[in-house]
């Protein structure tokens, strides 16, 4: 026998007890008790009725904020090859060890100081004039920058 | 003598506007109920789209009340016609549901129903007094419950 839910109240309906309506137009109830019956026929809406188990969860009563849960959604990230720099490049730029990538980049800072060095000597040499002297130092802080490994890759992206 | 005629005829129009079941034994089945036939039979459904419902004129049974399953004579669009009552308004039984409106199913004589569909709500209950009906040699009423399509 299958245990029915009562049409009003929610309760469980036990074999042997409670009362089923059919309605004209086909709705069937089934209700627990005469008192759920005449509720129902005094037209009272059951979501109002304070005992009913309709109220309690409409209201949120008890029981519900224990058993669920709201479930977080996390989007997942994860390594995408680019342009620029395929998968693994990448994983190697970014697992490179701290001591390795200082290095890397004293020897770029050291590489663009010998340039600009070099660069100023021929200046001077081929023609002395006090503007083009300014912009040389001006490139020079900006070298060392384009030089660090890290930024390589992201040239892309942007 | 004279003071009271106006009250009682006050009162008389009162109930008789109101249109109330005082009663609960007037929701029974009995002769000259109007009945609502729920199969998709030409005739039912003809009858029940003119407006004229068919009235019961008989119960096949010892008491002069129909209940849930008994079999009634009804008279639709002037010829008599066997039905079995599938549900009825009055309180029932326990585990016997309640409808809202008294209805009937159209049959012949061997129990085989005038239509080829039910498609409102048939009581499972109806099962054992149908079965209790049914003669293995003469009608088997239990037909009817082969062209149900909801049970309730």
């Amino acid at each position: 026998m299958k245990l029915q839910l009562c049409s009003f109240s929610g309760y469980k309906i036990q074999p042997g007890h409670g009362k089923t309506m059919v309605r004209t137009d086909g709705k069937v109830y089934v209700f627990l008790s005469a008192k759920c019956e005449r509720a129902h026929m005094l037209r009272r809406n059951p979501r109002e009725v304070r005992w009913t188990i309709l109220y309690r969860r409409k209201h949120k009563k008890g029981m519900e904020e224990e058993t669920t849960k709201k479930r977080t959604r996390r989007t997942q990230k994860y390594h995408r090859a680019i342009v620029g720099a395929s998968l693994t490049d990448i994983m190697a730029k970014r697992n490179m060890k701290p001591e390795v990538r200082k290095a890397q980049r004293e020897q770029a800072i050291r590489a663009a100081k010998e340039k600009t060095k070099a660069a100023k000597a021929n200046k001077k040499a081929n023609a002395p004039a006090p503007g083009k002297t300014k912009k040389a130092t001006q490139k020079a802080p900006k070298m060392p920058r384009a030089g660090r490994p890290g930024h390589g890759g992201h040239g892309g992206r942007r | 003598m004279m003071n009271v005629k106006p009250i009682l005829q006050l009162i008389v129009k009162c109930t008789r506007d109101a249109g109330l079941h005082t009663c609960a034994p007037l929701q029974q089945i009995q002769k000259l109920t109007r009945l609502r036939v729920i199969d998709n039979s030409e005739l039912g459904k003809s009858a029940m789209l003119e407006g004229r419902p068919p009235k019961c004129i008989h119960i096949y049974s010892k008491i002069r009340f129909g209940y849930t399953g008994d079999k009634v004579l009804v008279a639709i669009k002037g010829q008599k016609k066997k039905a079995i009552l599938t549900g009825c308004h009055q309180n029932q039984k326990p585990l016997m549901p309640k409808f809202d409106s008294n209805n009937i199913v159209l049959i012949d004589d061997n129990g085989s129903p005038l239509g080829t569909r039910i498609l409102f709500p048939i009581p499972t209950m109806l099962r054992h007094k149908l079965v209790e009906m049914s003669r293995p040699k003469g009608a088997d009423y239990t037909k009817i419950l082969a062209i149900a399509t909801r049970f309730v």
